[in-house]
């Protein structure tokens, strides 16, 4: 890991020597211990605070895409021949990717706005299962030794290993290396374990349907409305959000179950073939949502369905973007029996 | 103000008994996190945890409140408040922290000119029952950098204090001194007893390593409306409302209407300066349109307009918001970085 840092901050401070990016989001060591946070690098001084390592959890994709979008409104009373593209360069891992291949799918932006730094990926720790772990005492101080983490808390010093702590996204993740990328920092990553990258679903799936319903009621009535789920996700940039709107009103913004459920439920539907898996907007959630099950049924259906996998292939219409002949559609309920 | 002993082991006992005959909050264990939820029969309260994830300004000021409900009918609109009425309830476990913010929205709701009576009403009716931290709970505490301390009484009814094995009961107030009769197995508390509680003050304030210019900065803030400081700190920023909403003091509040058919109710809910809605007006027009603006007015509001308007600080430096933030932007580095300027 220490071999793709230097060369992350190396190819950070050749990109931004050469004026090839304007900037570089990535990954700075964090104020609390285990913690790494998004960071923005304008000049090649600063492409030292670069880090990568296993606490690197945001998905960066959401942050090209505000940054260009600003631009791009900043440039839109300027003629077209005083127009300048800025370029913002991105330290991408496989979730990253797939997010930003989406964002290129939705013609958001164009492949030249982005400079992608790509970097193997082997799984960032989720910090509510480290917190688990540790009975919820804090960690005074830690680091990373190998594959095992040393923390120290107020009862003494203790080691845990890394792939226990995980996040569950990591652990069964199919795309792991970057699917697309302009340079790659290091040798790609060795395989998780995808093949059980549906083991949850397929379980919650056995449930009845009052079981299931239970399930999403119970994991609901934890939500704070605080949006965190939907700030970090790359795939929500919507200018203003349904929730937001008032006229009409979709969603009241009270504490009531059904508004919160009707958010999580509307917000959801909008990931069919757009959620990459990339654990954002569970590692966001200040209250341990479990966002993932039904995220994960609906990546799920839409790959038994339609063969895709959101943003895996650049070269290749998103499922909501494209329509076939041979498309299935027994899911979609027809009283008279069908056509 | 009478002081008294508790065998440790009778607390939980007395709580249970108390929540049998009136709404008592508690800290309790829900799933992973600490919570504070109403303890119905078969809950046990926590007496010896950290802090809460939540905060428990929501007893006072609650996260909806039903203001107003009003029905179309035939010859006009017929408008019904809702009273203010509550009943009797205990909060029981607030840190001194999350007891001293309630005194701060006291200044704010309950002044001489303006009185929020639905805050006001749960103020009179709702006892507080705070447990001293004799070790600050999280070594992202900053409390005695805003004018607090772990053994603070303010805000409180009735303290806790944890000597080893007896509480030593501190009665505080008329509604505190109400809950009497519930300690009655408590003793009279001795001189050695108060002297062991000063020792343990002092312990556990100096065990708060983190310190910050709390109110250093406010001369700074008065003149640094427009510094550039304030495009550095906002851009890695999510606008979710985790800060706010976790933060025991933040109390900015927006009034929706929700209206089926011929009936409305008017609610106001929780509102937080990160979100991009944020005094966003009828017309269109928003006063702050980017991050930075409402960075900044979360920053003077706890620091400077707060200062000015009270004298005191909204912020109790109980580190929810540094430890909840998802991208880590850390008030107390913020703090720091400003005294710089």
């Amino acid at each position: 890991m220490e071999k793709v840092e230097k060369k992350l901050r190396e190819e950070a401070k050749k990109l931004l020597a050469e004026k090839k990016v304007d900037v570089i989001v990535g990954y700075e060591a964090g104020t609390l211990p285990l913690t790494a946070t998004p960071v923005f690098i304008t000049t090649p001084e600063e492409a030292d605070k670069l880090v990568w390592n296993s606490f690197c959890q945001h998905n960066l994709a959401k942050y090209v895409h505000d940054l260009i979008s600003a631009h791009k409104d900043s440039q839109k009373r300027l003629k077209p021949e005083d127009r300048k593209r800025k370029v913002v360069g991105v330290v991408t891992k496989g979730c990253t990717s797939r997010s930003l291949v989406i964002h290129l799918q939705e013609r958001q932006y164009e492949r030249m706005d982005t400079a992608i730094l790509g970097v193997p990926c082997t799984g960032y720790v989720d910090r509510k299962k480290l917190a688990a772990k540790l009975g919820g005492e804090e960690i005074l101080e830690g680091s990373l030794d190998g594959a095992n983490l040393k923390i120290k808390t107020a009862s003494g010093e203790k080691t845990i290993a890394l792939k226990e702590v995980l996040a569950d996204n990591c652990l069964t993740c199919r795309i792991n290396n970057p699917v697309i990328s302009d340079s790659m920092m290091g040798e790609p990553a060795p395989p998780m374990d995808f093949a059980s990258e549906y083991a949850g679903v397929d379980e919650f799936e056995k449930l009845s349907p009052e079981e299931r319903w239970a399930y999403f009621e119970k994991e609901m009535a934890k939500c704070i409305r605080c949006a965190a789920c939907r700030q970090a996700c790359p795939s929500c940039y919507c200018r203003t959000c349904f929730a937001e709107q008032s006229m009409p009103q979709w969603v009241g913004i009270s504490e009531d179950p059904s508004d919160t459920q009707a958010f999580q439920f509307m917000r959801m539907y909008h990931m069919v073939g757009r959620c990459v898996d990339c654990g954002s907007c569970v590692s966001v959630c200040p209250m341990g949502v479990d966002l993932r099950k039904f995220l994960k049924k609906l990546d799920k259906d839409c790959f038994v369905l339609f063969s895709q996998r959101a943003g895996e292939k650049i070269d290749f219409p998103a499922p909501l973007q494209d329509q076939r002949m041979d498309d299935k559609e027994e899911f979609i309920y027809s009283p008279g029996g069908g056509h | 103000m009478e002081k008294k002993l508790l065998k440790k082991d009778k607390l939980s006992g007395i709580v249970k008994k108390l929540a049998a005959e009136k709404t008592v909050y508690a800290p309790v264990k829900d799933e992973d996190n600490v919570l504070f939820k109403i303890l119905e029969p078969g809950m046990e309260p926590l007496t010896s945890f950290a802090n809460t994830k939540n905060a428990p300004k929501k007893v006072f000021f609650p996260h909806s409140e039903l203001l107003m409900k009003y029905t179309r009918s035939p010859k006009g609109m017929v408008f019904a408040a809702m009273p203010a009425d509550a009943e009797e309830f205990v909060l029981f476990g607030a840190r001194p922290c999350d007891a001293r913010s309630v005194a701060l929205l006291d200044m704010l709701f309950d002044q001489e000119k303006w009185k929020d009576p639905y805050y006001i009403e749960k103020r009179k009716k709702g006892t507080v029952i705070s447990l001293a931290c004799v070790h600050p709970p999280y070594s992202t505490c900053f409390c005695t950098s805003v004018d607090g301390s772990p053994t603070s009484t303010q805000g409180a009814d009735l303290m806790l204090t944890d000597l080893g094995e007896n509480y030593l009961v501190e009665f505080l107030t008329p509604k505190g001194e109400a809950l009497a009769p519930w300690f009655g197995e408590a003793t009279a508390a001795d001189a050695a007893a108060e002297a062991k509680k000063q020792a343990i003050a002092e312990q556990s304030a100096a065990e708060i390593k983190k310190k910050i210019p709390g109110r250093a900065i406010k001369p700074i803030l008065d003149v640094s409306f427009e510094h550039p400081f304030w495009d550095t700190i906002a851009g890695k920023c999510l606008a979710c409302g985790t800060c706010t909403y976790v933060c025991p003091t933040c109390h900015c509040f927006d009034i929706s209407d929700e209206i089926k058919g011929d009936d409305g109710a008017r609610i106001r809910n929780w509102d937080s300066c990160m979100f991009p809605l944020f005094t966003k007006e009828t017309s269109g027009h928003n006063p702050r349109t980017s991050q930075k603006q409402r960075w900044r007015q979360r920053l003077m509001h706890k620091f400077k307009y707060y200062v000015d308007n009270f004298d005191a600080i909204a912020c109790v430096g109980c580190g929810r918001c540094v430890m909840s933030c998802p991208v880590n932007i850390d008030i107390r580095k913020i703090v720091e970085d400003i005294s710089k300027l």
